[in-house]
């Protein structure tokens, strides 16, 4: 019973940050029919501007002083890089092609992810970056037995708070709406006087908001970053965002519950190296049966 | 004529290939195989950078006897068979006298075979599968120690100096670390009792649900027989598990990097590692000295690539390097203080194991435990 109440709290955490990276897919497909690859590595970016910047604060004392201000300060700094970078992405590899045929499209994505990991690589070299994890990362709590962190708490909380801001914006905001008239037919809402252009740049930046949140989360979860962590989430996420129904939010939430769930569940009662296995094939077995995924409907307005 | 004409062109073609043979001078050719990008990149540029010092100290008492200059050219062959294979391919054809490499084991055993066959010699600075020297190849010599060795210390120290019972092992199933894992079983038999053996993968970053699984198991002690960031990860997510095994580990987790990421979870680590000479020798001093002023603090591979780059320039400077055999007998024959131990082959190609148990403490590796005598130093 313990190991399974720890099993179900690792995989709550794991789930989390599946689920807002999958958010960012989801919302920049829901809206240009995209499946933007490069969302990992925004994720990555996010990872490391958390590390610099603590790591600069941390040096000159501040952290010791005002934790709580420092984390703010990491997390704002990231976000605000990665939603620049994701402006950045959209204007250059997305926005030329956006007439030309989706291939065309997916082949830039792909070759952005691949320009902007090896750019980290680059930049900020091939050796693990250290999170200065021992401020934040500590304390915990026991429930029946398992092992809660505070970290694993931060997480959870941090990334419902982000999802329950993101469902208000897109539900209750004028931009919010713009964005699901957008998604739903683009040339209409651009005839009733809806800038689509603009619209599409503030859904990469959401997403890359929940991105760079989820990169600062799990450098200070994990302890460390490196260039190429962005990859297999970013797979992941992307299986959590097909799983959930592609355009779904909420689809995208469950699906990365799942995922994480899932792979969780796989390493600790059947076999820790095939955990990526299974988690790949609940993602066959519910698109064999559903094939536009758990919240996905035939129809296109249900996008975003 | 037209003959003639033909005549001509084939002589003056046949001239200008052969002129640069004339012009260029002789060249000694030199490869390396390590990971420099990806997960493992850490040691890969430690080796790397090893091979270079090595290099620059030869060229500033100038050169190997017998050639002009030293190219060295190293490649990037990952963790992965195929690459290294690759990257294997593309020395030979370069025309390499030796390479230092690789790294993983499982990246060493395929290229081996490629290198072999190309008549080049290869020494490896930080494989330790047995199986690397255990093929017979003649042109094959190891700088680092052999996991044999290593598991025999490891079983050693848990049964006699930790009084440990319980053990679980978890490995990412590579040459290297399935290699040691079966090994500290074989060795650990009667005198241990192995209650879990886990495998993950490499590149993996959450280990939460292997690591709840085997605290389900009540071990005494965690062996992570993984590489580097594997190691790191590990080591934190099993201490905020709350799991109060003690943790020991292996060559490829034993890093710097271990202090900085796994910080405070790493504390009370026990490694087993090839342990380095005291720093009064002045070879050992001398390297430190000139790898510090360059890259900073040197790797846990720095020295064995170091030392392999000087073995196998050492080996040219006496025979040359034009009959393969005859360079290979020239490294079997090599007698060195080196900045890793005291280099002496045996019939097969191993270097000898010089392999300590450390501990973290205070944030730094420590030596803890001498196998020969079986005291706490």
């Amino acid at each position: 019973m313990e190991t399974l109440i720890q099993q179900l709290i690792n995989g709550v955490t794991l789930g989390s940050v599946y689920a807002l990276i999958a958010l960012g897919y989801t919302m920049v497909y829901g809206i240009i029919q995209l499946i933007n690859f490069a969302h990992g590595e925004i994720f990555a970016a996010g990872g490391y501007i958390g590390v610099i910047t603590l790591s600069l604060l941390n040096s000159r004392g501040v952290l010791e002083s005002h934790p709580v201000l420092g984390l703010a300060l990491a997390f704002l700094l990231a976000m605000a890089y990665c939603a620049f970078l994701a402006v950045a992405l959209e204007r250059v590899a997305y926005r030329p092609l956006r007439k030309a045929s989706r291939l065309a499209l997916l082949l830039s994505a792909l070759g952005m992810s691949i320009f902007f990991s090896n750019g980290m690589m680059l930049c900020q070299g091939v050796y693990d970056k250290a999170y200065p994890t021992q401020l934040y990362a500590t304390g915990q709590f026991t429930v029946g037995g398992a092992v809660v962190s505070y970290i694993q708490v931060y997480i959870v909380a941090g990334a419902v708070v982000l999802m329950v801001a993101l469902n208000l914006f897109v539900n209750r905001t004028r931009l919010g709406k713009a964005m699901r008239s957008t998604a739903q037919d683009r040339t209409m809402s651009a005839l009733l006087g809806i800038n689509a252009n603009r619209t599409i740049t503030i859904t990469f930046v959401i997403g890359a908001i929940l991105a760079a949140a989820a990169g600062v989360m799990v450098g200070l979860y994990y302890g460390s970053v490196r260039f190429d962590m962005g990859f297999v989430p970013g797979i992941k996420a992307f299986a959590a965002a097909v799983l959930g129904g592609i355009g779904n939010l909420t689809g995208a939430v469950l699906g990365g519950m799942i995922i994480g769930l899932v792979e969780v569940f796989a390493a600790g009662y059947l076999a820790s190296e095939y955990k990526d296995v299974f988690a790949f094939i609940i993602l066959i077995l519910v698109l064999y049966f559903r094939p536009t995924g758990i919240m996905g409907e035939q129809v296109d307005d249900t996008r975003v | 004529m037209r003959g003639f004409a033909k005549w001509t062109v084939w002589v003056v073609v046949a001239a200008l290939a052969a002129l640069p043979g004339w012009a260029a001078a002789k060249t000694l050719k030199i490869g390396s195989l390590s990971p420099l990008t990806g997960q493992y990149a850490a040691d890969g540029n430690d080796i790397k950078q090893g091979v270079e010092i090595a290099i620059a100290q030869w060229e500033a008492k100038g050169g190997v006897p017998g050639y002009d200059e030293i190219e060295y050219l190293p490649q990037d062959s990952g963790c992965d068979g195929k690459q290294a294979v690759s990257a294997a391919n593309k020395l030979v054809n370069l025309g390499v006298v030796g390479v230092i490499g690789a790294y993983c084991s499982s990246a060493t055993l395929p290229a081996s075979e490629v290198l072999m066959e190309g008549d080049v010699v290869m020494i490896t600075p930080a494989s330790t599968n047995e199986k690397v020297t255990e093929r017979g190849h003649k042109l094959m010599f190891r700088a680092c120690g052999r996991d044999d060795d290593q598991a025999k210390v490891v079983v050693e120290f848990l049964s006699r100096e930790l009084k440990a019972k319980r053990v679980a092992i978890v490995d990412d199933k590579t040459t290297y670390t399935a290699g040691l894992a079966k090994n500290i079983k074989k060795f650990g038999k009667g005198k241990l009792e192995f209650v879990a053996h886990e495998h993950v993968n490499q590149g993996d970053k959450d280990f939460s649900g292997v690591l709840t699984k085997i605290k389900a198991t009540r071990p005494d002690v965690l062996y992570m027989s993984l590489y580097n960031p594997e190691g790191n990860l590990m080591a934190i997510q099993a201490r905020r598990l709350g799991l109060k095994a003690a943790l020991m580990s292996e060559d490829a987790v034993y890093h710097p990097n271990y202090l900085t990421i796994a910080k405070d979870a790493g504390e009370g680590t026990f490694f087993t590692f090839g342990q380095p000479p005291s720093e009064d020798i002045p070879e050992v001093a001398a390297f430190i000295k000139a790898y510090s002023a360059k890259y900073g603090k040197p790797g846990s591979y720095s020295a064995y690539a170091y030392d392999a780059a000087n073995i196998l320039l050492g080996a040219v400077a006496r025979v040359g390097a034009d009959d393969p055999g005859k360079l290979a007998e020239a490294i079997r024959a090599t007698r060195m203080q080196g900045a890793s131990k005291y280099i002496q082959f045996d019939e097969k190609g191993d270097s000898g194991s010089t392999y300590k148990v450390l501990v973290v403490k205070d944030g730094k590796f420590v030596p803890y435990w001498d196998p020969e005598t079986g005291k706490r130093y």
